[in-house]
């Protein structure tokens, strides 16, 4: 029986991971770009469509690792120096939400505004 | 930025330690020895310095989401190895060690992978400072108090279980692993709705004015629970599945183990009637 339902458990992980080719497919809408530099963000506000998912791409010129952090689009990721990151948002409902790079929050603030 | 470093290195801290600690606690409970602790710290450490200086490229691979697909199937491949732990505990505390073979390696595998995940993210964040000669001495104490805060809670919790009279220790260590794992999960949910791999939803409600996540409250309850201000009716329903699943699994799991227990005791009394 537990040998069953612990199966039961990786096939429910499994179905988890298999939900991809139905979301990847409905990837083509509005695309917002966003730099680091020098430990600040450019442009630090961003203003996106309102309910629609935006496929955000930030990219890194300093040398140095930041991680894109941001509580109210519940959002985190690492980017390494020189690199550059794709990070989905949204639907967000109109309003501001807040984003900061965690590595060096007093400077890398910014904000995504929805309208 | 000591104050900033303090709560970055608690939050990752925080989660590995409050795991290590529940299963100290009950490999102390089975009377297990505790080698598996000092083997998976170790291997747990040199992982995620490898694993730190290898994000670059993780990150790049599946169009740029690389890095979600990683941590979010290492959170799970934990989870699952948390709910293996947690039945192979309940059997052993119903018919002794014997019954739970390979439990200790088994826990220092899931610890070592814990400490990968936590430990590649400060290796990343430390990296940032070498090369700030400036920044680098208040980043440096941040880290010493930041994880001395979160291995004292993890102590706290550990005194705390072994406290407890022993019929509860299990169910309430089982009944931790199994909030710790639920949250693991919503983490993993969230990471692949950020890399478009399961779908953006609008969030179900939103408790960030009333607990902040950033707030010491807010990150205590993130790494016990997984607290999430704002989730979406996705995470939602993944969090509960985990915890109804994990809580289900166990029950069963006592059911037998006691059936079994009783059993053994009805065929030991047989020959002195």
């Amino acid at each position: 029986m537990i040998e069953k339902i612990r199966k039961n458990y990786l096939s429910f992980l499994l179905c988890c991971m298999s939900i991809v080719p139905a979301a990847a497919i409905a990837a083509g809408g509005p695309v917002v770009e966003l730099e680091i530099i020098n430990h600040l963000f450019h442009p630090s506000e961003l203003i996106v469509p309102a309910n629609t998912k935006v496929k955000l791409i930030v990219y890194n010129r300093d040398q140095t690792p930041e991680e894109f952090e941001s509580y109210e689009l519940n959002r985190e990721k690492v980017i390494m120096g020189g690199q550059r990151a794709i990070i989905f948002i949204g639907p967000l409902a109109p309003g501001e939400y807040p984003f900061f790079g965690e590595f060096n929050p007093r400077t890398a603030q910014g904000k995504v505004i929805a309208q | 930025m000591l104050l900033n470093t303090v709560i970055i290195i608690l939050r990752e801290v925080l989660e590995a330690a409050l795991l290590i600690s529940i299963l100290l606690a009950m490999s102390r409970l089975l009377r297990l020895t505790p080698h598996w602790v000092s083997v998976s710290v170790i291997v747990g450490a040199a992982g995620a310095v490898f694993v730190g200086t290898q994000l670059g490229d993780i990150s790049q691979l599946l169009d740029g989401v690389g890095q979600e697909v990683f941590d979010a199937s290492l959170q799970l491949l934990i989870c699952t190895l948390m709910l293996w732990i947690a039945v192979l505990l309940t059997r052993s505390f119903y018919l002794g060690a014997g019954s739970g073979r390979g439990l200790p390696q088994l826990m220092a595998v899931t610890v070592a992978l814990a400490i990968i995940r936590e430990g590649s993210e400060i290796y990343l964040y430390l990296s940032a400072f070498v090369v700030q000669a400036d920044l680098l001495p208040g980043v440096l104490t941040g880290t010493l108090l930041g994880a001395g805060i979160g291995f004292s809670v993890g102590a706290l919790f550990y005194y705390l279980l072994l406290g407890l009279p022993c019929r509860y220790t299990l169910g309430v260590a089982c009944g931790l692993l199994a909030l710790v794992a639920a949250g693991m999960s919503l983490q993993a949910t969230q990471l692949l709705i950020q890399a478009d791999w399961l779908p953006a939803q609008a969030p179900l409600w939103n408790s960030g004015d009333v607990l902040p996540e950033a707030s010491v409250a807010g990150q205590l309850l993130y790494a016990l629970l997984g607290y999430e201000a704002s989730p979406s009716p996705v995470e939602v329903t993944v969090y509960l599945l985990s915890v109804l699943l994990m809580l289900g699994v166990l029950f069963l799991a006592r059911q037998r183990a006691r059936s079994r227990e009783v059993g053994e005791r009805q065929t030991d009394a047989a020959p002195m009637v």
